[in-house]
């Protein structure tokens, strides 16, 4: 059984990621409102605002998830509570650094900061080393976290057997648990994304420090930056389906959900796709050869098949005329599949290199990643925070506010994200600060999209203020408790 | 002893202007200048009598703009002529217009007719020769500067040719006389269809993923997509390394 310090830890991280995503929903509100002419704000610091929000929405979503399965974890094989702290520590450096770089620095190249714009100079000198030493401080923590919990796995189960391979075979000897399989490949796939931050930070520095004698190729860093920025915003996804795996039919009152040879084989072919289906990034550098555009797309399919329809088939299997015990909970783990479903399939139409020529670089990509974040993985780590919340709590009525938090979160949310995909389909370009006025629909639908967002962020604070309450308990209770 | 080093200072002087200049000249960014600036709606006065402005006129059809003055005794005539040469090969690339626009104040429209007819350009409809009295704010608007010499009575300039698309916006500048290929490239870019460009590979850079050879026109895979694969590599030999050690008791 997992320790209090572990709850305590676990608690922390619920409170940071919660606290750090009300202030990011701000700043998207924010953005959204300059962007409809309701306020009126410097390029310059709508770009820091992009900036900022998209790398701490990545960080705040990626650690829950970690958070999420280091705590579920306990109950198959002992964590290390010091790489846990580590990575609570490296976060919240680097979490400050990086709002020092964009709010005190002004830097604002974008959260992919995508090669040469962070070299291109235009805030404080110490803006560029500083943003990419906050990367690097969270990957790092990341890497050893991300390691630790692996190496755990590896010590109680073999590669094979931590990979589900022997349920290819009839009537396997050992079960490797659903929950210990997806960790596992997710942990592979993120320590090779961060692994691949770390080569495109060394790279950025040696230019950085090179006074001109050394500069790196685009199309090399582009290719590094997506490898790391598209692997992780998946990878976070998995995290979460991974805590899916473990509570759904628990909180359900239904039987634990086992390794079937279509599972483990899913699961391993979403890690080989997952770490090539980033070439979808590149569709517009017509330097990358077609056949890695082919890859790209290819990949996409076969990354978001297999584990999508594996698990979509797993939750309506698991609801279908049966009876279960509803709870928030399960109906947040429940909307949240449909919600990444429904993202996914946004993704898959903007894969689609036809479809690209047309949605590329259009509100069509802030929606579908929006979709699946926003309505998916956010709706996963909110479960098991409120799960988490409520285990150690023994007074109060748990469900309180279920039908109101869950109505403000499907109106906000689906109001917010219709306004991207309409946009998408009118052409809209992204990140774009104003509007010219060749886009009369952008700044009405940008200020609908903020409306819709501030009711979202209503829902959030409620689930804010009830699951921290608990987790300040939790955190403050004696170490007997 | 002070004259010789006053003349010291002037040659030195000399020296690294021109050494500056060169340098300048060699950058090459001229081309660069103005590109996907509007050009300036100049009034045109064309041989026929007709008057129309060049927002007018590239509404139509994109226009190549040739920017010329009818008594220059150097680049103009060579530049017309290898145009009008080049063109000849061009007509699969969608409709466009060329203007042969003169730059003189003192050149009058018969001044062009002549020209004109000295190409045996008169009766061909997709060159259309004009003078402006609005030629300074097009000459800035397109980063044309042509500069009066009067000991030999000729302006000082560059054989530019402005690629402009429908929408009066400069997509493309050629300078000095050009091969097909570039003017290929001109006219795809006032058609906005896409023309790819490469970098040429450099001391400074190491680790391209490939790598373009101008003389045969292809890539060649580089040191770079190597890099593209150490992430995935590493990661595959840290797990075999834990699985390895934890195994062995070494972890």
């Amino acid at each position: 059984m997992e320790s209090i310090k572990l709850r305590k830890i676990t608690s922390l991280w619920i409170i940071t990621v919660l606290a750090l995503f009300i202030a990011n929903i701000v700043l998207g509100i924010v953005m959204r409102l300059n962007q409809g002419e309701i306020i009126h704000e410097q390029p310059a610091t709508f770009y820091a605002h992009m900036t900022t929000h998209g790398l701490t929405q990545i960080g705040i979503w990626f650690v829950a998830g970690m958070a999420g399965i280091n705590y579920l974890m306990e109950r198959y094989l002992k964590t290390s509570y010091l790489a846990n702290v580590l990575a609570m520590i490296f976060t919240v450096i680097g979490i400050l650094m990086l709002w020092i770089s964009t709010y005190i620095g002004n830097f604002h190249a974008g959260w992919t900061f995508l090669y040469p714009l962070p070299l291109k100079v235009m805030w404080a000198k110490w803006g560029t080393p500083l943003f990419l030493s906050s990367i690097l401080v969270m990957g790092i923590g990341w890497l050893i976290w991300a390691v630790s919990l692996m190496t755990q796995i590896l010590k109680k189960y073999p590669l094979s057997k931590a990979l589900a391979w022997q349920h290819f075979r009839k009537n396997p000897a050992i079960q490797t648990p659903p929950f210990i399989l997806i960790s596992m490949i997710t942990l592979i796939g993120i320590i090779a994304c961060l692994l691949g931050a770390v080569l495109l930070l060394a790279m950025y520095a040696a230019e950085y420090f090179s006074n001109g004698n050394f500069v790196n190729d685009a199309l090399l860093m582009k290719n590094l930056t997506y490898f790391f920025g598209h692997t992780i915003a998946n990878e976070m996804l998995y995290l979460g389906l991974a805590i899916i795996y473990e509570l759904f039919p628990e909180v359900g009152g239904r039987p634990k959900w086992k390794t079937t040879w279509y599972v483990a084989l899913a699961w391993n072919c979403t890690l080989v796709f997952i770490l090539t289906a980033f070439f979808h990034h590149l569709y517009m550098d017509f330097v990358q050869p077609v056949g890695f555009q082919i890859i790209g797309q290819i990949a996409s399919y076969m990354a978001s098949l297999p584990a999508a329809s594996v698990t979509i088939f797993s939750v309506l299997v698991a609801v279908y005329r049966t009876p279960i015990k509803w709870s928030l909970t399960n109906l947040l783990f429940f909307i949240g599949v449909a919600g990444w479903v429904i993202g996914g399939l946004g993704a898959v139409i903007d894969v689609t290199i036809s479809n690209n020529f047309i949605l590329h670089n259009t509100l069509w990509v802030p929606a579908h990643f929006h979709t699946y974040n926003a309505l998916g993985n956010v709706l996963f780590s909110l479960a098991f925070f409120h799960w988490f919340s409520i285990q150690f709590s023994s007074k109060g009525n748990f469900e309180k506010l279920t039908k109101l938090k869950l109505t403000l979160l499907l109106i906000g949310g689906i109001g917010f994200l219709l306004a991207f995909y309409i946009g998408g389909a009118e052409s809209i370009p992204r990140r774009y600060s104003n509007y010219p006025a060749e886009f009369p629909m952008a700044a009405p639908l940008a200020i609908a999209a903020a409306v819709f967002a501030t009711i979202y962020l209503v829902a959030i604070l409620i689930f804010f203020f009830q699951i921290s309450k608990r987790c300040l308990n939790i955190l403050f209770s004696p170490s007997s408790y | 002893m002070f004259k010789h080093i006053i003349f010291t200072f002037i040659i030195l002087s000399f020296f690294f202007c021109q050494l500056a200049v060169a340098q300048i000249a060699s950058t090459g960014f001229e081309e660069e200048n103005n590109i996907y600036d509007r050009v300036y709606d100049a009034k045109l006065s064309f041989n026929s009598g007709e008057n129309r402005t060049l927002a007018e006129l590239c509404s139509g059809k994109p226009l190549l703009l040739a920017l010329i003055f009818t008594r220059c005794s150097g680049i103009c005539n060579p530049f017309l002529l290898q145009l009008k040469e080049n063109l000849q090969f061009k007509n699969n690339f969608g409709e466009f217009s060329i203007l042969v626009l003169s730059f003189d104040p003192r050149d009058t429209q018969e001044d062009m007719m002549q020209l004109a007819r000295w190409l045996n350009l008169e009766n061909n409809k997709q060159w259309l020769f004009a003078t402006t009295r609005d030629i300074e704010k097009l000459n800035l608007s397109v980063g044309f500067h042509p500069t009066w010499d009067s000991t030999r009575s000729q302006f000082d300039h560059d054989a530019l040719l402005v690629g402009i698309n429908k929408e009066g916006y400069i997509t493309k500048k050629l300078i000095g006389l050009r091969n097909q290929n570039d003017l290929g490239l001109l006219i795809s870019s006032v058609n906005d269809v896409f023309s790819p460009s490469y970098r040429l590979p450099g001391k400074n850079l190491l680790f391209s993923c490939f790598n373009y050879n101008p003389e045969t026109g292809k890539n060649k895979p580089g040191l770079g997509l190597l890099f593209l694969t150490l992430p995935p590599v590493i990661t595959l030999l840290i797990v075999f390394g834990i699985s390895y050690g934890v195994r062995h008791k070494q972890i």
